[in-house]
């Protein structure tokens, strides 16, 4: 059975910046961990946090939309997180901007563990218009 | 590996590091969060629909984790991992067969609370010499790492 996509399809001007999403929890494993490390190439890496895309994922599940590109992300470090932890991530719509005519999205998200312990802070600007910097790219 | 004492100048290298893209490492990447479905990042067709490319493309997040791993190297990771940020713009793609140099230079550093802030300028070139990803670092190194004042 298909599922229903019960998502809002994302209306940019109406978008409140400082919306703040229901939290997000998830165990970070070990086998998580390794795979990000042997994708990034880095045994030492310590905060695969980063590829959970946490920032976005809650606003991916609220609102549809037509995909973006990421533009511009920083990433805070604090404590790297422990196998086998519990995270927990509140992420909100930290600002909205029209630029040469193309609308962003800055989203930002804290991850904090089941003991309290502050793990990193993600800030993401993504372009709301995929196909124009593919046409870039492509050019 | 720990805290390294040492002093920071404007214009101190940071780096290189230098990574070869494939499309097993963006995978893994994506994999590891449990990312299953096809996406831009793992699949042509998606890719095409999407962004209007004609391949996939690596995450502007992979490259985040590189500039981490080049300023973790640097300042060591009991410094890094606790006060460490890299910010990036991604101005071109990245993608599988691609070679990726990161590079840094101190930019400058100022005096916090807790120790000195140092500051990155980060760059980031593939194997044409185009720059895929520009942006800063900075990491605030304790006083314990740095070296007596005289």
């Amino acid at each position: 059975m298909a599922e229903v996509d019960n998502r809002v399809p994302l209306d940019w001007d109406a978008l409140e910046v400082g919306e703040v999403f229901e939290k997000f929890e998830y165990v970070l494993t070990q086998d998580m961990i390794n795979e990000y490390r042997r994708g990034v190439m880095d045994p030492e890496a310590a905060f695969p946090t980063i590829s959970h895309k946490v920032d976005v994922r809650q606003f991916n599940a609220k609102y549809s939309d037509n995909g973006s590109v990421n533009a511009r992300c920083a990433f805070h470090c604090y404590n790297s997180p422990v196998p086998g932890k519990r995270l927990i991530v509140t992420a909100w719509v930290a600002d909205k901007y029209l630029r040469r005519g193309k609308n962003y999205i800055v989203t930002e998200a804290t991850s904090v563990d089941e003991d309290g312990r502050l793990i990193d802070r993600v800030i993401t600007h993504e372009l709301k218009q995929p196909w124009e910097v593919g046409k870039k790219w492509e050019g | 590996m720990g805290g390294i004492v040492r002093s920071y100048s404007e214009g101190d290298p940071v780096g290189p590091l230098v990574k070869e893209m494939t499309q097993e490492a963006i995978n893994l990447f994506e994999g590891s969060a449990g990312q299953s479905g096809p996406s831009q990042f793992t699949d042509e067709e998606a890719a095409r629909e999407t962004l209007g490319t004609s391949g996939t493309v690596a995450s502007g997040r992979m490259s985040i984790s590189f500039a981490l791993e080049m300023m973790r190297r640097h300042f060591g990771s009991s410094v890094f991992n606790h006060t460490g940020m890299v910010d990036l713009r991604f101005l071109r793609p990245v993608r599988p067969g691609d070679t990726i140099t990161f590079s840094g230079e101190v930019a400058g550093t100022s005096l916090e609370a807790n120790g000195q802030r140092v500051n990155v300028k980060i760059q980031v070139q593939n194997q044409r010499g185009d720059t895929t990803a520009v942006g800063m670092g900075s990491t605030i190194v304790p006083n314990a790492f740095l070296p007596a004042e005289e």
